[in-house]
């Protein structure tokens, strides 16, 4: 009983974190929908598309791929492509939900996308967040997704440019923002740019006329960048734990302190 | 409303069907999996410097590339994005809030759109 007052305080909290995903979520669902009403996507199917799927990149690129004639598969290739860097993020989380029920992380999987990760990734690391404030991270998302479709679909234009009260820039806020909240130290700092000034670089070697697909450069940067960070600051002679307190990510701590918590006789926060 | 070429209903019901499925295994199956070993030491550590890596791309995916293709002859000390992304980081920073530094971000980069006219 008490477990369950505390399981709703922790998943209302996941609400409040996720509300500005959901600022951002409505306005690009919106524009989702009205692309999908002109391409003869009846309503039920625009919802369920966006309900199911729950891919931003991944749903507008399946949408064109398809109108370009594409057929089911090479729908389905390029909408997996972009969303390769899902694997990624689920590595990241992983040693964050020992403990967490299956159905539960079905859903904490379920509803993983970039924003999500981000919120609850910085969650973890200030060492506030539990299996059930990241469930509510996930609906509140969901709900926003599904909401601006639904929008967008039924106002099939007349809406106008949902872009023009800057609801477009929400997300690119919410990143900077995440962007401060993870780089802990200067070596995540130097991480992080390294990662963008390679984004950048792609970029300029695609508009060069290199054939690069633009789809990759996150899941290409990400990786790079930590690959390169990881060299950079190597700290030779020095034991895990040395490492880690330099990193100062303590990765491996705050695992253990939420695993603990669900182990702890009260049933913890993610216990059943 | 015209509409441009209609798709055939089951060509999208298969689609719709196949992202799900696709979308559910990459997001839930490393996920599940790994959670279930303890990773060795160095690839916890590289798995730390991740996030931070994905912010970082993902500013220049959405703040700099669109900024650059948008108003290519806007300098960037002008530009609307990078004046809202920096908004964003420097209240986040005094407030430690998701939602009103995003919302503040927003609030920057509309006015300097509107000052700088792009």
């Amino acid at each position: 009983m008490q477990n369950d007052v505390v399981h709703t305080v922790h998943f209302r909290r996941g609400l409040k974190l996720g509300l500005p995903i959901f600022l951002g979520y409505v306005p690009v669902g919106a524009a989702f929908g009205i692309l999908a009403c002109q391409y003869g996507f009846s309503f039920v199917a625009a919802l369920v598309c966006s309900a199911t799927a729950l891919a931003g990149a991944g749903q507008f690129i399946a949408l064109t791929t398809l109108v370009a004639g594409g057929n089911a598969l090479t729908v389905l290739v390029a909408c997996g492509v972009v969303n390769l860097r899902y694997v990624l993020f689920g590595a990241t989380l992983s040693p964050y939900l020992r403990h967490v029920p299956p159905r539960i992380m079905a859903w904490l999987g379920f509803t993983l996308t970039d924003e999500t990760f981000a919120i609850n990734i910085a969650d973890l690391r200030a060492g506030d967040a539990t299996c059930w404030s990241m469930a509510g991270v996930g609906v509140i998302a969901w709900t926003g997704w599904v909401l601006g479709t639904a929008i967008g679909w039924l106002s099939s234009g007349w809406l106008g440019d949902p872009t023009r009260f800057g609801v477009d820039f929400a997300m690119a806020a919410m990143f900077s923002a995440l962007f401060v909240a993870l780089a802990e130290n200067w070596r995540q700092v130097v991480c992080g740019v390294l990662a963008g000034a390679l984004v950048c670089g792609l970029w300029l070697v695609a508009s060069l006329g290199v054939a690069l697909d633009a789809n990759w450069f996150i899941t290409i940067a990400s990786l790079a960048g930590a690959t390169v960070a990881v060299f950079m600051f190597r700290d030779e002679g020095k034991s895990p734990e040395e490492i880690a307190a330099n990193d100062e990510i303590l990765v491996t701590e705050r695992a253990v302190r939420l695993d603990s918590r669900a182990d702890s006789s009260t049933g913890g926060e993610c216990g059943e | 409303m015209s509409a441009v070429s209609e798709l055939a209903p089951t060509l999208i019901w298969v689609v719709i069907v196949g992202m799900a499925a696709t979308n559910f295994t990459l997001r839930f199956v490393p996920m599940a999996v790994l959670s279930r070993v303890t990773l060795p030491a160095p690839v916890m550590r590289w798995l730390g410097f991740i996030p931070v890596s994905v912010m970082g791309a993902l500013f220049a995916q959405v703040i700099l590339l669109p900024s650059f293709e948008a108003a290519p002859n806007v300098p960037l000390y002008l530009n609307p994005g990078i004046f809202g992304g920096l908004g964003a980081m420097l209240v986040f920073r005094l407030t430690r809030s998701f939602m009103i530094a995003s919302l503040a971000g927003m609030g920057v980069y509309v006015l300097v759109r509107w000052l700088v006219g792009v």
